[in-house]
C-alpha cells in the first residue's frame, strides 16, 4: 500500500504540481487547501508526511504548523515546509508566536523555497516520511 | 587732607618766630627763610604746598622768589605780603601767580582767610586733576569697549552664512558681506557706495523697499519669502530673503536686507526626492520580479506535469499541466497589460456595450473562486440600463479588479463563523452615467489603508499583489471621466463604487467634458 502524504496549499498550481510529483513517485496524494481542511485531513488519515504552504491568507499554514506540533498525535508527522518566503523569515515568525506565550516549536524537517525543484521534493520526501 | 605744608620767608626775624608760632599754633607745619635764596633751598627740600612770602627783602626779593617757585612747582599757592599802600608791587605779584596778598601789619584774620582760600583753591585743583584723569580714563575705556563691539559686529557680519545688505536713507549700497558677494556673484568692490539696492534686487524685492521708503512710513521689518536672486552671471539663485527699514527715532536712516542661500537646501531637497522615488521604484521593482517569479514557478510547474504526461502517455496529466501553463500565461498577459495601462496615457474606445452584461461576465470569472471558498457571489443589476456608448475594456478591467479584491478580502478576514457574500450591483444614474457597485463583507480597511489605497504600488496581499490593481482601476476610471469611492469598517467589510458616464446610444450629448470633446 502506498504511503499517504497530505499537501496543504491554496495555490491550485501548486496542487496539481505536488500530486503529479507524488503520484511519480508511488505515494497517494491528499489534497486540502487550508490550514483548517488540513488539520481535519490529517486527524482523519494520519499521513506519512505533510508538505505544508505558509503563505496561505489568515496564517492558516503557521497556524496548522503550530496545530500539528502541538497535538501529541500528531506532532511526529514529518512536516516539509513548501514557501515563497524565506526560511528565516518564517523561523522568525514561529519565536513571534512564541514570544507571545506559547510553548516554542521544534523546526520543520525540511524547508524548501519556490520554485520546487520536482526531484529535490522526491528526495527530500523520501529523507524523512515514515 | 587739605595742604598744611607752609614756608615763610621774610628777612625780619622777629616776624618769622611770631608768625611761625601763631601758624604752628593753628596746626601748619611751618618751614622758614631769611632770604630767597635761603627760601629757594628749603622749597625744593620740603615741597609745601603754601608760601608765604615779603616782597621787599635784601637780595632776591619777593617777586623773583614768587617766580622762581611758580617755575619750580606752578601748583604752589604763594601769599605775598606788601608794605603798606603798595598796590604796584601787590599787582605785579597777582601777575605772577600770586594768590593773594596781605598788607603789613599781618593781621591774624586777614592772615588766616587768605590762607584758608589758599588751601581750598588747592584742595579744588586737586580734586579737579583727580577727576579728570579718572574722566580721561574712563572714556579710554569706554572707546575700547565701543571699537572692541564694533569689530565684533563687524566680524558677525562679514563671518555670516547669510548676505546682508545695508543701505543709505537713499538706496546706496552702504554694506555688502561676504555672504552676499557669494548670493549675488559681485564683489564689495564692485558694490559699496558705487550701486543702488536697485540695480541688484529682484524686481519685486526693490519694490518692497522702495514703497518703504518712498511712504517713509513704519515698516520695521517683513518676514522670510522666498525669492529669485539674478546673479552677475545672470543664473538664478533661490534665496529666502526678509529684510527692514532702519529708524532714528521717526527718521529713516537706511535700509538692510538678509539673504539666505537656499541652493544647497535645494539641492538636498531634489536629492531627498530622487533618492525616495529611488526606493520605491526599488521596492517596485522588487515587488514585481516576486510576483513574476510565482508566475514562472507556476509555468514550470505546469511544463513538469505535461512532460510526465507525454513521457507516460497519459492524457488527464497532459490536460492538467497545459492548463497550468495556460493559466500562467494569462496571468503574465494580464501583468503585461495592467502595466501597459498604467504607463501609457489611454484614449477611452467607446463601442456599444451592455453594461450588465459586463457585470455579468465578470462574475463568471470569479465564480469558481468564489464557490471554492464558500463566497456567494450575489448579482444585483439594475433592468433599466439598456445599451450605450462606453469602454467596455475599461469597465471589465475596473470590475474585475474591484470583485477580485472583494473575494480576497473575505479570504483574508479573519472573523469566525461569517457567511462571506459578494455582491455586485448596477444602477442607473440620472441621464448619463452608470453605477457599478461592489460590496463584500470580508476584512474592511483602517482608515490608514484607506488612504493609500489608490497610492503608488501598494497592496495588503502580502507575496500575492502587485499593488497594480486599484492603480489601473483608478486611471482607468479618471481617463473615461468617471469617479471611484470608498467606503470601509475594519472587520465589516467593504464597498467600492465606480460611476461611468456614457453617451446615450444615439450619440447625443453626455455630462462630462472629456467627452464631449470627442467625435465618436
Amino acid at each position: 500500500m502506498s504511503k499517504k502524504i497530505l499537501a496543504v496549499d491554496d495555490d491550485p498550481d501548486i496542487i496539481v504540481f505536488v500530486k503529479t510529483v507524488l503520484e511519480e513517485n508511488g505515494y497517494e496524494p491528499l489534497i486540502a487547501r487550508n490550514g483548517e481542511s488540513g488539520l481535519i485531513m490529517a486527524r482523519a488519515e494520519k499521513p506519512s508526511l505533510i508538505l505544508l504552504d505558509v503563505l496561505m491568507p489568515k496564517q492558516s499554514g503557521i497556524r496548522m504548523y503550530r496545530e500539528l506540533k502541538s497535538d501529541p498525535e500528531l506532532k511526529d508527522i514529518p512536516v516539509i515546509i513548501l514557501s515563497g518566503i524565506a526560511k528565516r523569515t518564517f523561523l522568525r515568525s514561529q519565536e513571534a508566536l512564541t514570544e507571545f506565550g506559547d510553548e516554542p516549536v521544534p523546526d520543520p524537517s525540511a524547508y524548501i523555497e519556490k520554485p520546487v525543484d520536482p526531484r529535490e521534493l522526491a528526495e527530500t520526501i523520501a529523507r524523512f516520511v515514515k | 587732607m587739605m595742604e598744611n605744608r607752609l614756608l615763610l620767608i621774610d628777612d625780619e626775624e622777629a616776624i618769622l618766630r611770631v608768625l611761625s608760632i601763631s601758624l604752628r599754633h593753628e596746626g601748619y607745619v611751618v618751614f622758614t627763610a631769611l632770604n630767597g635764596k635761603e627760601a629757594l633751598q628749603v622749597f625744593e627740600r620740603e615741597n609745601p604746598g603754601i608760601v608765604l612770602t615779603d616782597l621787599k627783602m635784601p637780595g632776591m626779593d619777593g617777586l623773583q622768589v614768587l617766580r622762581r617757585i611758580k617755575e619750580i612747582n606752578p601748583d604752589t599757592e604763594v601769599i605775598v605780603i606788601t608794605g603798606h599802600g603798595d598796590m604796584d608791587s601787590a599787582i605785579d605779584a597777582l601777575r605772577y601767580g600770586a594768590s593773594d596778598f596781605i598788607n603789613k601789619p599781618v593781621r591774624d584774620e586777614a592772615l588766616r582767610i587768605a590762607l584758608d582760600r589758599a588751601r581750598e583753591k588747592r584742595e579744588l585743583r586737586r580734586q579737579l586733576q583727580a577727576y579728570t584723569t579718572d574722566l580721561e580714563q574712563m572714556c579710554r575705556l569706554a572707546t575700547e569697549e565701543v571699537r572692541r563691539k564694533s569689530e565684533f559686529q563687524d566680524k558677525l557680519i562679514t563671518s555670516s552664512n547669510d548676505g546682508v545688505v545695508a543701505t543709505d536713507e537713499r538706496g546706496l549700497i552702504i554694506l555688502f558681506n561676504p555672504g552676499a558677494e557669494k548670493i549675488f556673484g559681485y564683489s564689495r568692490r564692485e558694490i559699496v557706495e558705487k550701486v543702488g539696492f536697485e540695480e541688484i534686487y529682484p524686481e519685486d524685492v526693490a519694490e518692497e523697499f522702495r514703497s518703504g521708503f518712498r511712504r517713509k512710513r513704519d515698516k520695521r521689518g517683513w518676514g522670510w519669502k522666498e525669492v529669485s536672486i539674478r546673479g552677475k552671471g545672470g543664473e538664478a539663485v533661490p534665496v529666502r530673503f526678509s529684510g527692514t527699514l532702519l529708524y532714528e527715532g521717526e527718521k529713516v536712516i537706511g535700509s538692510v536686507g538678509f539673504f539666505q542661500d537656499l541652493r544647497e537646501i535645494k539641492r538636498l531637497q531634489r536629492e531627498l526626492v530622487q533618492s525616495e522615488r529611488l526606493a520605491a521604484i526599488g521596492q517596485t521593482v522588487a515587488r514585481l520580479a516576486h510576483y513574476i517569479k510565482n508566475i514562472l514557478t507556476g509555468l514550470q510547474g505546469g511544463m513538469y506535469v505535461v512532460n510526465i504526461g507525454l513521457d507516460k502517455d497519459d492524457m488527464d496529466k497532459l490536460k492538467a499541466g497545459w492548463t497550468m501553463v495556460q493559466r500562467n500565461i494569462g496571468r503574465v498577459s494580464d501583468l503585461v497589460m495592467d502595466l501597459l495601462t498604467y504607463s501609457k496615457e489611454r484614449e477611452p474606445e467607446y463601442r456599444e456595450c451592455y453594461p450588465n452584461q459586463i457585470a455579468e461576465d465578470v462574475c463568471e470569472l470569479m465564480e469558481v473562486k468564489a464557490a471554492q471558498n464558500q463566497i456567494a457571489l450575489v448579482r444585483d443589476f439594475d433592468s433599466a440600463i439598456g445599451r450605450v456608448s462606453m469602454d467596455p475594456g475599461a469597465v471589465h478591467r475596473c470590475l474585475l479588479n474591484l470583485v477580485s479584491n472583494a473575494i480576497d478580502a473575505c479570504l483574508f478576514d479573519l472573523s469566525e463563523n461569517k457567511s462571506w457574500k459578494v455582491s455586485v450591483r448596477t444602477g442607473r444614474e440620472g441621464e448619463n452615467a452608470v453605477s457599478f457597485q461592489v460590496t463584500d463583507n470580508g476584512a474592511g480597511m483602517t482608515a490608514d489603508v484607506k488612504k493609500k489605497l489608490f497610492s503608488a504600488f501598494f497592496s495588503t496581499k502580502g507575496g500575492k499583489g502587485t499593488g497594480l490593481g486599484l492603480l489601473v482601476t483608478h486611471k482607468l476610471v479618471q481617463e473615461n471621466g468617471g469617479r471611484i469611492e470608498v467606503e470601509s469598517e475594519p472587520g465589516k467589510g467593504s464597498t467600492f463604487t465606480l460611476h461611468f458616464p456614457y453617451r446615450r446610444e444615439d450619440g447625443g450629448g453626455s455630462g462630462s467634458e472629456p467627452l464631449a470633446a470627442k467625435e465618436h
